[in-house]
């Protein structure tokens, strides 16, 4: 066995395929020079892109924003790609019925991770669609009876400017306060709970703070008070354990890019029983029992199936991998600096998201020194804006400390060395930060910042 | 279907395989997913659907790096 080991070893320090695609890197480096590309300059194999030079790619720990395609996705993608072109829409020949089947295959298996049947899956173009469909389609068709609608200062933007529009519209939202730790307070949802409610929306597990909604408990409260229950698992399935019936759900948005599929898929389950009724955002031929008209995109919908497929099977394993690499990360980043606050609840969080703020550090600055290092701050969708994100202002986190937060995000693909890595240039940068930061000067001496008197000029 | 030397040249197959990802996360996501699924199933008394399961992976691996390696890679490599 030892020298099959030794052998192994050796075979592979002399491996080919590394040699091969570095050859290959230098032809493309010829040719691409010989195009007289300017927005990129090479040197010495580092790239200069928007007047910062980093030496390589960096390493990839942004798994909340999105997920690289799993190899095996890809291969049942490519698969039925190749061949199966149909409508799946078209009755009448071989061609759609074959691309029928396989969108039925990928419905039973994303109905399979959720424990929904397949008839209550309906496919949309990713779960931004899928949360106004649930958000306005619901209070749409109810819109005589029920003209009030619960949501958290926390959602997603999509969720949030959804009930915006629907407030436009006349109806009325409330927006219920989180606690520190980011966890809703059922008592406040309680109270909120109006005869003339027609829909909670509440998102299982927040892209930015990685916190898990007790569920369970609010699926109750819904139920008690018969309300329609529409949550947004974009970050949760694959991921934990789902189940709508023991959660009570009535409508729950699904993306397919969080879960190592293709971008621009999604799904949207809606009960069947007790039937919970919708209309629809997109009109045409009746497709998807006529709540989501158009052209199912079946190559996307079979990477989406088979996503989840592959979910339900590594969930297990992946769990424990990205836990121990949490612990890693936060362990290694706590021994060398202090200062270091956990934004959310440590106990009811998702391991794959760890959203860490470094006091005495400006934000920006860390940012850009964290060039390699493919981390962000707030999630996408609100770094256009120059605020700090706004589920870090719910928390009540103050705006300093808001600023300064980081967002590493660890999944499947995640190494040991690429955390150890991470953690040992965060931990330079901050230091590098903190020495030329006279604030941490100060309160090394022990001076209380919050109560210094500035002096006006 | 399970004898010793022919679960060890499954394993050293898919290792093989794997190697040769240009991507530095799927190499070692290959590594060390099939010794892991190698270790966890070792005890099990009825190894066939285990072993045709693995048997699988390997076309699809073997399908997938030849499938990425036909691509020019990015100009960069990784840093790591």
């Amino acid at each position: 066995m030892a020298s099959k080991v030794i052998s192994s070893t050796i075979r592979r320090a002399l491996s080919k395929p590394h040699g091969a695609v570095s050859r290959r890197h230098h032809l493309s480096t010829v040719a691409a020079a010989a195009a007289a590309d300017t927005s990129t300059a090479y040197e010495d194999e580092s790239i200069l892109m928007k007047g910062v030079r980093i030496s390589g790619r960096p390493l990839y720990l942004d798994m909340q924003a999105t997920t690289p395609i799993d190899p095996r996705v890809f291969d049942a993608m490519n698969d039925s790609g190749i061949n199966e072109y149909g409508n799946p829409h078209s009755r009448t020949h071989l061609y759609g019925w074959e691309a029928e089947n396989a969108v039925e295959v990928a419905r039973i298996q994303v109905a399979k991770l959720i424990g929904a049947s397949p008839k209550e899956i309906i496919f949309m173009s990713g779960a931004t669609e899928a949360n106004n469909t649930a958000v306005k389609g619901v209070m749409h068709f109810y819109r005589d009876t029920k003209k009030h609608v619960i949501t958290t200062q926390t959602e997603h933007k999509c969720v949030l400017d959804s009930c915006r529009h629907l407030q436009q519209e006349g109806f009325e939202v409330t927006y219920l306060p989180v606690k520190t730790d980011g966890l809703v307070d059922l008592e406040m949802l309680r109270e909120a709970i109006r005869p003339d409610t027609g829909l909670v929306s509440i998102m299982a597990v927040n892209n930015e703070i990685g916190v898990i909604q007790p569920m369970e408990e609010i699926g109750m409260i819904c139920k008690e008070h018969n309300v329609p229950f529409h949550t947004d698992a974009a970050q949760a399935i694959g991921k934990i354990p789902v189940d709508v019936k023991k959660w009570n759900i009535a409508l729950m948005s699904m993306s397919g890019h969080k879960i190592y599929g293709p971008k621009g898929v999604g799904a949207l389950f809606v009960r069947r029983r007790p039937r919970i009724r919708l209309e629809p955002l997109m009109n045409g031929g009746g497709q998807e029992r006529g709540l989501r008209s158009g052209t199912a995109s079946t190559q996307q919908i079979l990477g989406f199936g088979a996503a989840c497929e592959l979910a339900m099977r590594e969930m297990e394993y992946d769990e424990k991998w990205i836990k121990g690499l949490q612990e890693r990360l936060l362990n290694g980043v706590r021994e060398k600096l202090d200062g270091v606050v956990v934004n959310g609840s440590m106990e009811s969080r998702y391991s794959g998201n760890l959203n860490l703020s470094f006091a005495y550090v400006e934000g920006e600055s860390l940012l850009m020194g964290l060039k390699e290092v493919a981390v962000s701050s707030g999630s996408a969708c609100t770094s256009a804006s120059l605020e700090p994100s706004y589920v870090l202002r719910a928390l009540g986190v103050d705006e300093d400390m808001a600023h300064t937060s980081i967002r590493f995000g660890i999944g499947r693909f995640t190494t040991k060395e690429e955390i150890d890595k991470a953690v040992e240039l965060t931990v330079r940068q901050v230091v590098k930060l903190r020495e030329m930061s006279p604030l941490y000067e100060m309160v090394k001496e022990g001076i209380d910042i919050k109560n210094i008197q500035w002096s006006q000029h | 279907m399970g004898s010793r030397s022919e679960l060890l040249s499954l394993c050293r197959a898919l290792l093989r395989a794997g190697r040769q990802f240009p991507h530095y996360n799927l190499r070692e996501y290959t590594k060390r997913r099939t010794m892991d699924g190698f270790r966890m199933n070792k005890n099990l008394t009825d190894q066939s659907k285990a072993y045709a399961e693995a048997k699988a992976q390997l076309v699809v691996v073997e399908r997938s790096v030849k499938l990425y390696s036909l691509y020019p890679p990015p100009k960069t490599k990784n840093i790591m």
